[in-house]
């Protein structure tokens, strides 16, 4: 076990490197130019390398790389061109905004998507299933951006009771949260439906009903738990892409979350910004995944960690 | 004779497949009174797994047409399912064939025996459940038995989890046992050990035994009466002796003749090749 946490630690270490090394040489090599996008179209020739200057932008990209990883060691990941203002404290001010949405999101997304698929495998192949089917599949197909401006439409503009944008209030979190949820609720209504189907069919099951367990206990207290493995690496998974930024969720409700500002570090050229963003948000992904898989043997006593599984 | 604790009359079980209808039990009737065992024996496809499963009312409602009657004691299942309820667990238990797949992976020996002996008894409180099913599982000769509370079912043998099926089987104290194939699955020696233990059962608590078997030499070892079963009907009934000795119906001949008999290796001695 102290091993196999090492092994995943140094993992999710490397994947963190890994991400933040390629982001670095990524942005250096798309086109645009910082200082330009700072200085404005106004600016002299002598104002951009002045800008440059200041910026560390002079140096060769395997000086600026160095410096970068000098920075993560000692905490200082950069100032924020635009912000001005340390890079690392920007997205640290945003981050639990993104928290929230994804949090509350993912909540959405368990209490609909759980019982509905168990709904749906519990009716599978009747008509009635049919229609639940379309009706995820359509919510699995309906780009965001248009669901949420759809959400928008009716609950802003034509019905007015929820704030179109920003997080004033709580009832601000309720559209951009159910624009999340609706494509994890299509994708994880269709995984509970398939492994509870399987379950339900199990010969554990019908020998439980043999012996008088009630239906409730059947569906929840044996397929469910025995359904849980997928389905609970499913919605880390989700949840932990989540917190990389829902970014077109937050641009079109104005989300104050790490998103709408990767969006803004990108138009601007921060590169500060946009290595802070994905340090951060990359490091969170990796220790939500770490901590799903640490959950395994809590919900299936076969799983060994660091160990093969024979299913 | 004593009253029957299962009484089937005319038992019929469609089957709703991809491919049609299929007749998969065409009215058969039998009954088993207290501390008798009954077996119905047939090879795969027979319809004699359908049967069992047709009496504790476990084929899927949708996919299976029953008619005829099923009684335990007075209650009819096939012409009131609601029933069902009331009797499976408490009057009729099963034991399965794979003790492998048969038990909750995730859940604990002792959490699911815990909750057979307190769906029988839901006014134990938890600690009295455990001492129960320490009981049920000495009864049914799993040795450490408190121990064995704590451990999930890959961690047991084939054979000890059979033992802890039928312990599952009896918190419930049933009168009747449906053994669906019961041995199957599990090595020879283990299997020898399993019967003896069911048949022990029955010498102390007068149970019911419903088998379900394609293996003569189990029929021959345990019951009272046979009823040979193809294509869903029962071509022979009778007596285990008068079945075995003087089958009248050529299958069961065809039956008996297929039962493989030790020899010698030598296949010029006369008798060692069949």
């Amino acid at each position: 076990m102290g091993s196999y946490l090492l092994k995943r630690l140094g993992q999710s270490v490397l994947t963190v490197f890994l991400t933040i090394s390629t982001v670095f040489v990524l942005i250096r090599l798309a086109p645009g130019d910082p200082a330009a996008a700072y200085a404005g179209p106004l600016a002299t020739t002598e104002d951009l390398a002045r800008i440059r200057a200041a910026f560390g932008l002079d140096r060769s990209v395997v000086e600026q790389y160095l410096l970068f990883l000098k920075g993560i060691l000692t905490g200082d990941l950069g100032t924020s061109y635009s912000f001005r203002s340390p890079a690392l404290d920007v997205v640290l001010e945003r981050l639990p905004f993104t928290i929230t949405l994804a949090l509350a999101a993912i909540l959405i997304t368990t209490v609909v998507a759980v019982p509905l698929g168990v709904w749906m495998a519990r009716r599978a192949d009747t008509t009635r299933e049919l229609g639940a089917n379309v009706v995820t599949i359509a919510g699995q197909s309906m780009p965001d951006f248009w669901s949420g401006i759809m959400l928008l439409t009716v609950f802003a503009v034509l019905v007015p009771v929820l704030p179109a944008s920003g997080f004033a209030t709580w009832g601000g979190l309720v559209l951009p949260a159910v624009t999340v949820a609706i494509l994890q609720i299509a994708l994880i209504s269709r995984l509970v439906r398939s492994e509870m189907a399987k379950n339900l069919t199990a010969p554990y099951l019908t020998v439980a009903r043999s012996r008088g367990v009630s239906e409730r206990a059947l569906v929840w207290r044996y397929a469910m738990t025995n359904s849980s493995i997928p389905v609970v690496t499913a919605l880390g998974t989700r949840f932990a892409s989540m917190l990389n930024g829902v970014v077109v969720v937050e641009v079109v409700f104005a989300w104050p979350g790490v998103g709408s500002l990767v969006v803004r570090a990108l138009e601007t050229r921060d590169y500060p910004l946009i290595q802070a963003t994905v340090l951060v948000t990359a490091a969170l992904a990796v220790t939500v995944q770490l901590l799903v898989d640490l959950a395994y043997p809590l919900l299936d006593p076969r799983v060994r960690l660091g160990k093969k599984v024979s299913a | 004779m004593t009253a029957a604790l299962l009484d089937v009359e005319d038992l019929q079980v469609e089957l709703i497949t991809a491919g049609g209808v299929i007749r998969a039990v065409d009215g058969v009737s039998f009954s088993i009174a207290e501390g008798e065992t009954v077996t119905v024996i047939g090879e795969s496809g027979s319809g004699k797994s359908t049967t069992a499963m047709a009496v504790l009312g476990l084929l899927p409602d949708d996919l299976a047409v029953l008619s005829g009657s099923v009684r335990f004691g007075g209650t009819d299942v096939v012409a009131d399912p609601r029933a069902l309820h009331e009797v499976r667990g408490r009057t009729v238990s099963l034991i399965p064939q794979d003790p492998m797949t048969a038990l909750s992976p995730v859940h604990t020996i002792g959490r699911q025996l815990g909750e057979a002996v307190r769906l029988r008894k839901p006014e134990l409180t938890k600690r009295a459940a455990e001492a129960r099913a320490v009981e049920l599982l000495d009864l049914v000769h799993v040795p450490r038995a408190a121990e064995q509370l704590g451990r999930y079912p890959h961690q047991l043998s084939g054979g000890m989890l059979q033992r802890v099926l039928i312990a599952i089987a009896l918190a419930g104290e049933p009168r009747l046992l449906v053994a669906d194939e019961p041995t199957s699955a599990l090595d020879v020696t283990v299997q020898a050990g399993i019967l003896a233990l069911l048949l022990e059962l029955q010498e102390s608590t007068g149970i019911g035994i419903l088998m379900i078997t394609h293996d003569l030499g189990v029929a021959r070892l345990v019951s009272d009466r046979i009823h040979v079963m193809r294509d869903g009907r029962f071509v022979e009934s009778g007596e285990v002796e008068a079945v075995v000795d003087h089958p009248t119906h050529e299958y069961t001949r065809k039956l008996l003749a297929a039962v493989p008999v030790l020899g010698p290796w030598d296949e010029d001695v006369a008798g060692g090749e069949r």
